[in-house]
C-alpha cells in the first residue's frame, strides 16, 4: 500500500473513531460510573510495526481532539500518549514463542482470545488508572475513583471487543 | 555529528514521549484559567458546530421531555404573573422597636386620615373623595419586600441571554457545559449562568457563537452564598462526588442551622445577582478539628436534565470590579464572615 493510501486509511479511522466517540458513545454511562473510551481503539488497533514516533503523534492528536470536545485541556492527550508509549512494551511482553509474523495484527481472530484479552485489559487498565487519578489530581476519594476505573475498564473493553468481532477480518489478508 | 544523529534516532520514542506529555500536562494544568484562547475547548467553532448538530439530532428523541420542562417553566412564570392577593397590600405601619414593657412600637407611615381630611377640606371640598382614593404616591412606603428576589429581565442594557446546552458532563472532577450563544449574543467570559431552578455556573470562554461554562460541579468553582433565613454567608463548593449535592463552607460553629434552610447567592462576588437559589440544607455536622460547620446542600438544579439556561449580567459588575481591584488584591473566596453581624436569632 502506498504512503498516501496508508495516510488516508489512518485519517478515515481517526474520523470514524472520534465521530463515534463524540456523537454516540460518549453520551452513555455504565451504572452512572463508567465511561466508554472507544477512541482508544484507534491507538490500540494500529498495525504492529507502526514506528513509535508515529504512534505517539497519532495518540496525541486523538487525545487532543477528545480534549477539545470534552473541555479537559490536555487530560485525554496525556493519557493517550502514555498509552501509545506503553503499547510496544506490552506487545514485546506478549510476544508469541516464535515472534510476530509479518502479517500479524491486533486481531482477536488471529492472535487468539487469551492474547487479546491480556493485551486489552492491561493497556486499558493502565490508561484508565492514569486518566482518572490524573483527573482527580490527588488520591482523595480512592474508592469511588477505583469504582470509576473498574466500570470504565469493563465498558471500554466490551465496546472494543465488539468492534473487533464486528469489523476485523476473520481470515488473514494475503498481501 | 553522526553520533548525535544516531543518539537522537535511538531515543526518538522517549524524547517525543516526554515532549508530548509535557505539552499535554501543560494544557491540562492551565485549563481552568480564563486566559486560555477559545481554541482548545469546545467553544472552538468546529467543535461547537459538531456538538450543535449532535444536539439537533438527539433532541428529536427527547422532545417529550423538553416540552414537559418548558411547560413546567411556563407554569412557574405564569404563576408569577398572577400575584398572591397580599402583594398589593401596603403596611400602614412598621415595627420600629420595643418599649420598656416589651410592647412593639409601630410607626405609622401614612398620615392620619382625619389629618388628611382636615388639610383637604376647604376650598376644594368637592373633590375630597377623589383625592382620598388616590393619595399622593410620595406618602407611601416605596417598597415592602414580600416575595423573593426578582431579576430585571426587561433591562435593555443588561439582558438575560437564553441559551441551549449543547454539551454537559457530570462524572468528571471538573465539569464544563457548552452553550449555543457567544460574543455575538453579548456573552462575555466571567458572566454567571442560571437555570429556572437556580445557579448553574460561570462562563469560562466564548467564541463568536459558542461559549464554554464552568459548571457549579467544578473543583475550582466557589460561589458566594448566604442562608436566606438569617443572612449568614459562606461559600458553596462541590466536593466532587455526587452531582446533586454540594458543600457550604465558612458557616461559623456557633450559628444555628435548620435542615431545609434555603441557600441563595449573596451577590458578593458580583457574578450572580443577589438572591438566586442554590439549594437547601440537607444535613450538617460539627467536626472536631474545624472552626466551621460541615454543611451538605441539596442543589436545586438537577444537572442531569439541564436543557435551557440563561446567561445573567450582574448589574454593577464592571464598575465594582474596577473599584475593588483598585483598592485590594482580588480574593477568590469570600473573606471570613464577621461573626457578630450574623448572630442567630432565637
Amino acid at each position: 500500500m502506498s504512503v498516501l493510501g496508508t495516510f488516508l486509511g489512518h485519517l478515515l479511522r481517526f474520523v470514524l473513531y472520534a465521530g463515534l466517540q463524540v456523537l454516540i458513545v460518549g453520551q452513555l454511562s455504565l451504572f452512572g460510573l463508567g465511561w466508554c473510551f472507544l477512541y482508544l481503539g484507534f491507538v490500540l488497533f494500529l498495525p504492529l510495526r507502526t514506528p513509535i514516533a508515529v504512534q505517539l503523534l497519532l495518540g496525541f492528536g486523538m487525545g487532543l481532539a477528545m480534549d477539545i470536545s470534552y473541555d479537559t485541556g490536555g487530560l485525554h492527550a496525556a493519557a493517550a500518549v502514555l498509552l501509545a508509549y506503553l503499547r510496544p512494551w506490552v506487545l514485546r511482553l506478549l510476544t508469541p514463542r516464535d515472534g510476530y509474523d509479518t502479517q500479524d495484527s491486533v486481531n482477536v481472530h488471529q492472535m487468539g482470545w487469551q492474547w487479546f484479552t491480556v493485551y486489552l485489559l492491561m493497556l486499558v487498565g493502565l490508561h484508565h488508572l492514569v486518566y482518572f487519578f490524573l483527573e482527580l489530581g490527588s488520591f482523595q476519594h480512592p474508592l469511588i475513583t477505583l469504582g470509576r476505573v473498574g466500570m470504565s475498564i469493563l465498558f471500554t473493553s466490551t465496546a472494543l471487543l465488539i468492534v473487533q468481532l464486528l469489523f476485523f477480518p476473520v481470515r488473514r489478508s494475503r498481501n | 555529528m553522526r553520533n548525535l544523529i544516531a543518539f537522537l534516532l535511538r531515543f526518538q520514542g522517549v524524547m517525543l514521549f516526554v515532549l508530548l506529555e509535557v505539552v499535554s500536562l501543560f494544557l491540562f494544568i492551565t485549563n481552568s484559567s480564563y486566559q486560555r484562547a477559545a481554541f482548545f475547548n469546545s467553544a472552538n467553532s468546529y467543535a461547537g458546530a459538531v456538538l450543535a448538530r449532535r444536539t439537533q439530532v438527539l433532541d428529536y428523541f427527547r422532545l417529550d421531555e423538553l416540552n414537559r420542562q418548558l411547560l413546567a417553566d411556563n407554569a412557574r412564570l405564569r404563576q408569577q404573573l398572577y400575584p398572591p392577593d397580599f402583594t398589593r397590600r401596603e403596611a400602614d405601619s412598621l415595627p420600629v422597636g420595643r418599649d420598656t414593657l416589651g410592647h412593639i412600637i409601630y410607626r405609622h407611615l401614612r398620615p392620619d386620615p382625619s389629618a388628611a381630611l382636615a388639610t383637604t377640606a376647604g376650598p376644594t371640598s368637592g373633590s375630597t373623595s377623589v383625592r382620598l382614593k388616590k393619595p399622593n404616591p410620595l406618602a407611601r412606603p416605596d417598597t415592602l419586600l414580600l416575595g423573593g428576589a426578582r431579576l430585571p429581565t426587561r433591562d435593555v442594557e443588561y439582558p438575560l441571554v437564553p441559551a441551549r446546552i449543547l454539551n454537559n458532563s457530570l462524572r468528571a472532577v471538573d465539569n464544563y457545559l457548552t452553550l449555543n450563544v457567544g460574543t455575538a449574543d453579548g456573552v462575555q467570559p466571567g458572566l454567571g449562568v442560571v437555570a429556572a431552578g437556580g445557579v448553574v455556573g460561570q462562563v469560562k470562554s466564548a467564541s463568536a457563537h459558542y461559549a464554554t461554562v464552568f459548571s457549579l460541579l467544578h473543583s475550582k468553582m466557589a460561589i458566594a452564598a448566604k442562608i436566606k433565613r438569617d443572612g449568614t454567608f459562606g461559600s458553596v463548593k462541590w466536593p466532587g462526588d455526587d452531582y446533586s449535592h454540594a458543600l457550604l463552607d465558612y458557616i461559623p460553629r456557633q450559628n444555628r442551622l435548620v435542615r431545609g434552610d434555603t441557600v441563595v447567592t449573596s451577590g458578593y462576588n458580583s457574578v450572580f445577582p443577589e438572591g438566586v437559589l442554590i439549594g437547601t440544607v440537607e444535613s450538617f455536622v460539627k467536626e472536631p478539628d474545624k472552626n466551621f460547620w460541615t454543611v451538605r446542600l441539596r442543589l436545586s438544579v438537577d444537572f442531569s436534565r439541564l436543557t435551557y439556561v440563561y446567561v445573567v449580567h450582574s448589574r454593577p459588575h464592571t464598575e465594582r470590579d474596577s473599584l475593588e481591584t483598585a483598592i485590594t488584591a482580588p480574593e477568590p473566596t469570600p473573606a471570613k464572615p464577621p461573626v457578630n453581624l450574623t448572630r442567630p436569632r432565637r
